[in-house]
Parts: C-alpha cells; sequence; structure tokens
C-alpha cells in the first residue's frame, strides 16, 4: 500500500514546466508591470496636491494613455501570471537543503522574496481589476494600498530578476526546446501541447483578455469588449463615476439659491449660474479619464478658469483650492495646480455637448481641465479659493 | 556587481512600499496582510491543484489529437474566466449609476467561449486531416 506524501518537485514530469517557457512569458510579464508600475507613479502623481516633478498639462490626452495603458498592462499580466506561476509551481514542493545552515539560509531567502512577489503581484492584479468595476470587498484604502504594494512588486521583481539574470540569459540565448535547464524529472514529450503551442495560448488568451475589455478607453474595440465594464455611454453621451445620489448633492445642486464663491486673500465674489453663463464662454474638446481605466472625450462648454481667477485679482501662478458641494468624500476638497489653473482650456464648464450640464455631470458647473485624473475633475463646484 | 545593484535597488523599492503600507491603521493592516496571503493561498492549494486534476482527468478521456488544442482553450477560458468574475458577478454595480456595468457579461463571456470552443474543434478537424504518420503535432 502506498502511503499519502507530499509532492515532491520530482513528481512534475511535464517538459512545459521548463526554464524556457518561464523566461519568455516572465519577460513579457515583466515588461507588464514595469508599465504598470511607471504609468501608476504618473497617475499617483497626478493625484498629488505637490506632485515631486510637476505634471505638465499638456498633452490633454496623456493620462487617458498613461492610465488607459495602465489597465490594458494589468489586464494582459493576469493570464501571463497564471502561466508563469504554473511552469514553475515544481519549486513550491522543492525540499529545503538540509545539512549547510548556509545553504538553508539563501534558501529561506530565496523563498521569502518569491513568496512576497507573488503575495504583492497576486495582490496588485486583483485589486486592481476589482477597482476597476468598483467592486471593494475590503476595508483598506484602494489608492494607497495599490500604490504602496506596487512598490513591493516592483522591488521583489528587481531582486528576482537579479538573482535569475544567468538562468533568464541562458534560457532566452537558448532554443524554446532546448532542455538544457530542465528538471532531471523531465520527460520526452509526450504528444500533448508543445512548448510553442503553450506560448501561442498563452499570448492568444492575454491578448483576448486585452480586445474583451480595452473598449472602456480604446473608442474603436467598444463593440468588441464584451467584458468592458462600461460601454461607454451615459447621460450627453458620457459615462460617470460618481453619480449626485450617491455624492448627496441632488437637492443642493438644484437650489436656486446656488452660488459660486471665487475667493482670494480678503476678496470674495459670489456668482449665480446666470452670472456665470453670461460671463465669456469658451468651449474646449477634452477627455474625462478615470483611474478605473475607462474615458471618454466630451465638448465641454464654460467659463476659463483663469478669467474667474481674474475677478479678484489673484496674481497667475497660484494653486487653486476647489470645493465641492458635496457633504463628504476624498474628493470633496481638491487642489488645481498653479499651471493648470492658469492653462486657457482648463474651464468651469456649464455645458457638455451644447446641453446644460446633466446634474450627474455636475450641474450647476464643474471643473474640466486637460491631462487630468477624472477624480479631480470635481463636479457640484462651490467654491474656488486662490491659494496663497 | 550589476547583479548586486540591482538586487539593492530592488531591496529598497520593496522595503519602501513595505514603509508605506505602515501608514494603514492596524485593522487594515491585517485587511492587507490577509489579501497578500489569501491571493497565494488560493493560488497555490485552490486553483493550481485544480488545474493540475483537470488536465489529469482530461489527458485519460480526450483522444490524443484534441489534448494539444484543448490545453490551449484551457489557459485562454481559463484566464479570461478568472478576470471576467468582478463583471459577471456585478458586485460593483449600483443602483443610482447605470452607466457602470452596463452589458450582458454572461452573453459575452459566452460568446467568447463559443469563440474558442470553435476555434479549437477548427484546429482538431484541419490537423486530423492533414496529419501523416509520425508527424509531430505543434499548435
Amino acid at each position: 500500500m502506498t502511503r499519502l506524501r507530499a509532492p515532491d518537485k520530482a513528481d512534475f514530469g511535464s517538459r512545459l514546466r521548463s526554464a524556457a517557457v518561464t523566461a519568455r512569458v516572465g519577460m513579457w510579464l515583466g515588461i507588464c508591470f514595469g508599465i504598470c508600475f511607471v504609468t501608476g507613479l504618473v497617475s499617483h502623481w497626478s493625484q498629488l496636491p505637490q506632485p515631486p516633478i510637476p505634471v505638465p498639462t499638456s498633452p490633454s490626452w496623456g493620462y487617458t494613455l498613461t492610465q488607459g495603458l495602465h489597465v490594458v498592462t494589468g489586464t494582459a499580466a493576469i493570464p501571463l501570471l497564471l502561466v508563469k506561476l504554473w511552469s514553475v509551481y515544481p519549486k513550491l514542493f522543492a525540499r529545503p537543503p538540509m545539512g549547510s545552515a548556509r545553504r538553508l539560509a539563501v534558501h529561506g531567502a530565496e523563498r521569502l522574496s518569491i513568496g512576497v512577489l507573488v503575495a504583492a503581484a497576486i495582490f496588485e492584479l486583483a485589486t486592481g481589476l476589482a477597482n476597476a468595476s468598483q467592486w471593494y470587498p475590503w476595508s483598506f484604502s484602494f489608492r494607497s494600498t495599490h500604490y504602496a504594494v506596487a512598490w513591493v512588486a516592483i522591488g521583489a521583481l528587481v531582486v528576482h530578476v537579479a538573482v535569475k539574470l544567468p538562468t533568464i540569459r541562458q534560457a532566452l540565448d537558448a532554443d524554446l526546446e532546448d532542455g538544457g535547464l530542465d528538471r532531471p524529472s523531465v520527460g520526452a514529450s509526450t504528444g500533448g501541447l508543445s512548448r510553442r503551442g503553450l506560448l501561442r495560448a498563452t499570448w492568444a488568451a492575454a491578448g483576448v483578455a486585452v480586445l474583451a475589455t480595452a473598449g472602456n478607453t480604446v473608442g474603436w474595440l467598444r463593440d468588441v469588449s464584451v467584458l468592458a465594464v462600461r460601454s461607454g455611454e451615459g447621460p450627453q453621451g458620457v459615462p460617470i463615476n460618481k453619480s449626485a445620489i450617491a455624492a448627496r448633492v441632488t437637492d443642493t445642486a438644484l437650489d436656486l439659491t446656488y452660488r459660486l464663491t471665487v475667493a482670494y486673500g480678503g476678496r470674495e465674489v459670489s456668482l449665480s449660474r446666470d452670472e456665470l453663463a453670461g460671463m465669456e464662454q469658451a468651449t474646449e474638446e477634452l477627455p474625462i479619464a478615470c483611474v478605473e481605466g475607462w474615458s471618454a472625450s466630451g465638448s465641454w462648454r464654460g467659463v476659463r478658469v483663469r478669467d474667474l481667477l481674474a475677478l479678484v485679482e489673484a496674481p497667475d501662478g497660484s494653486d487653486v483650492e476647489v470645493t465641492s458641494l458635496q457633504p463628504s468624500g476624498p474628493y470633496r476638497v481638491t487642489t488645481l495646480p498653479a499651471n493648470f489653473a492658469s492653462d486657457p482650456r482648463s474651464l468651469l464648464a456649464l455645458q457638455l455637448g451644447g446641453e446644460p450640464l446633466a446634474i450627474d455631470h455636475g450641474y450647476p458647473c464643474r471643473i474640466i481641465a486637460p491631462n487630468r485624473p477624472g477624480v479631480l475633475q470635481t463636479k457640484w463646484v462651490s467654491r474656488l479659493e486662490v491659494l496663497p | 556587481m550589476t547583479r548586486v545593484l540591482l538586487g539593492l535597488t530592488g531591496a529598497v523599492a520593496a522595503a519602501y512600499g513595505g514603509l508605506l503600507l505602515l501608514d494603514n491603521g492596524f485593522g487594515d493592516l491585517v485587511d492587507v496582510a490577509t489579501w497578500l496571503v489569501a491571493g497565494v493561498l488560493l493560488h497555490d492549494l485552490v486553483l493550481a491543484p485544480l488545474v493540475i486534476v483537470l488536465v489529469v482527468v482530461a489527458a485519460r478521456f480526450l483522444p490524443d489529437a484534441w489534448r494539444a488544442p484543448a490545453a490551449a482553450a484551457l489557459v485562454v477560458l481559463g484566464s479570461v474566466t478568472l478576470l471576467a468574475i468582478p463583471v459577471l458577478g456585478r458586485f460593483g454595480e449600483r443602483a443610482d449609476n447605470p452607466t457602470l456595468l452596463d452589458r450582458s457579461y454572461w452573453a459575452g463571456w459566452a460568446l467568447i467561449v463559443g469563440l474558442t470552443l470553435l476555434t479549437t474543434a477548427l484546429t482538431i478537424t484541419v490537423r486530423a486531416r492533414s496529419a501523416r504518420p509520425g508527424r509531430v503535432t505543434d499548435p
């Protein structure tokens, strides 16, 4: 009678679980993670009131591009990570080297670094995927935690590449079918899927994943992207992220006594919506691009922010604090950095697509500026205060 | 030398991320740790063994010529189904925002499954026709 025992590395005989496959899938996974990390930094900095590197206002579609790339490469990374982990699964059952304390310590350290990498990688992809559909089955703040774990993931990835560099080089230089780096337990081909076949299936899976979701930000893919979080429809042709009901502004936004306050130092100007509409109006074609990776372009019409700031004789080059009518929420008060406030394309929009803003788009008026994350395009604006 | 520098850079970046995590309160930190560990356990103890069982069963019951195309179909459908979970379950749906999750996701998923199976069936048929004795199949 055979006794039940824990599996061993030597129990895995598939030729597909080979460094030849791992290195090739891993390279593309690494590229995806690299793009995700850099575009994630851009997004993080764009949301800081005082970014370490000033975020430019041009091109206006900059954030649409970087955040679209962030979500597309993150989505493509899901099949890549699954196949990568599958290809190295036998290593999970490698027996620790007993006898030498030093070798045991090195083995333990490598195990730990891999554990951190796998945990951080799965965490980033899972939380990012859930966030794209506004699903939050956790208590922590998505934004700050996704950002912190991104540093852990990219750091552990760099350590992993440093450790494995000779193997990676050898595997990528050798032919895909080369067995030089295989485990001794690997048998001869048994007919099923070849290594090339597995790689092609992996690229196909990544391709299907991207095509099925990228329509959120790539307009012409909209009809193909059957799993996209949004169809792109919405009031006035633009989807919304936070409704007036969710923001609890349905009464205050429609109140006839609404006034916008513009303040600088001791000066304050109070304007009704009609008075705003009586000022010089400008029309700008600008995208709304959200952190969740969807974007939509709209034709916005309203007053230039810098014209409003001129009413209180604010000096050029000042940051502006924007306050919304919404009673609470992390984005109730936001900062519009000086370069955005003085950009002529930055509007306090009153209209979208030739009609007054729908309440879900921020009636009576909202901020719309080029190259900004959607959460900072503050809706239902009640106050603009020029910061000293 | 390059590898040592690379390794140190990575370790510093990871440690910085760890420090950033500590900004969370204790309760949230426990939640973060739970999610970090749960992801690994779900993969290593549930998903990976499930795939192994699936492959063993499929290898026993599928004709030899079907094995490679079926494995390729599993890679595509398995990963796409996994990443479709949030939209299929509509967990983030909100009554006040009809612009979110506004597609028929099960129909979309069924379409992807149908097209993948169709491609798989076509591959098997084409290969069966062009198969010569001794020829190695390569999908």
